[in-house]
């Protein structure tokens, strides 16, 4: 019974140094020593591959809205019915696409740009939209 | 003072009578003690829809734009008194703003799908 007694605390104390071992080698290797045990480890920095944020044509080129440029509002319009496009088509950003929209319509109530129709002037200029017309 | 921009159809005239109706136009507006800018022309072109005034239809028409300052009370008096000339045939004025736009970068627009069929993005 004694013997048992010891044997139990002898296994007790011994599996208490293999943990304390155990606990040490982990903070070891956890410790202060970077270029060794770190040299397999990920580096951390930013995505090298990441693309410069694309905006919408109007603001990569910091184009003026402007309610007398009607070649430029001429592009955002249906040459069909002279309907002004939706954001989905001409893939402007929220801020444009208002601006553009409010200029097209001041433009109208003043009398620069027509409203049934896009100007025959203005039939050849490339299309910025996404959106293709039945030649 | 805040800043106006008058945009000005006048009817398709002559040189002569073109000027007298600019000249007209400056006095009123001098008159009513606004400090005239700007006055360009934007040259005389073709209406985007026919426009009826003064027992007139315009087809054609020259364009002109008469940038001023002026007090906040005068602008509709103006307005009155130009409806009333026979040569214009459409006015409009508007505040111009001082600052410039800031140009902030927008976020990144929808992805143009031309082939697939996309829902619409609202």
């Amino acid at each position: 019974m004694l013997a048992f007694r010891n044997c139990r605390t002898v296994l007790q104390t011994l599996s208490q140094g293999i943990r304390r071992q155990v606990t040490e080698q982990a903070s070891r290797s956890l410790s202060v020593v970077p270029d060794e045990a770190h040299k397999d480890m990920p580096i951390k920095m930013e995505n090298p591959y990441k693309q410069p944020q694309k905006g919408c044509i109007l603001c990569s080129n910091n184009i003026e809205v402007d309610y007398k440029n009607i070649q430029l509002l001429s592009q955002f319009i249906s040459p069909h019915t002279g309907r002004i496009y939706g954001r989905h088509i001409t893939g402007l950003c929220g801020r444009r696409q208002k601006e553009i929209s409010k200029a097209i319509k001041k433009a109208h109530s003043m009398g620069f740009m027509s409203v049934t129709l896009k100007d025959p002037q203005f039939m050849k200029d490339p299309n910025i939209c996404d959106i293709k017309h039945l030649e | 003072m805040p800043r106006y921009e008058l945009s000005l159809i006048l009817k398709a005239m002559q040189r002569p009578e073109t000027a007298a109706a600019l000249r007209r136009t400056m006095e009123t507006l001098l008159q009513r003690g606004a400090v005239v800018r700007d006055l360009e022309n934007l040259g005389e072109r073709r209406l985007p829809y026919k426009m009826s005034k003064h027992n007139l239809r315009h087809s054609r028409g020259g364009y002109f734009l008469v940038d001023f300052y002026s007090s906040p009370s005068m602008v509709t008096d103006l307005l009155d008194h130009l409806g009333r000339d026979v040569d214009i045939v459409r006015t409009t004025v508007l505040k111009k703003e001082e600052q410039p736009q800031s140009v902030s970068y927008c976020c990144s627009p929808p992805s143009p799908n031309s082939d697939s069929i996309s829902p619409s993005q609202s």
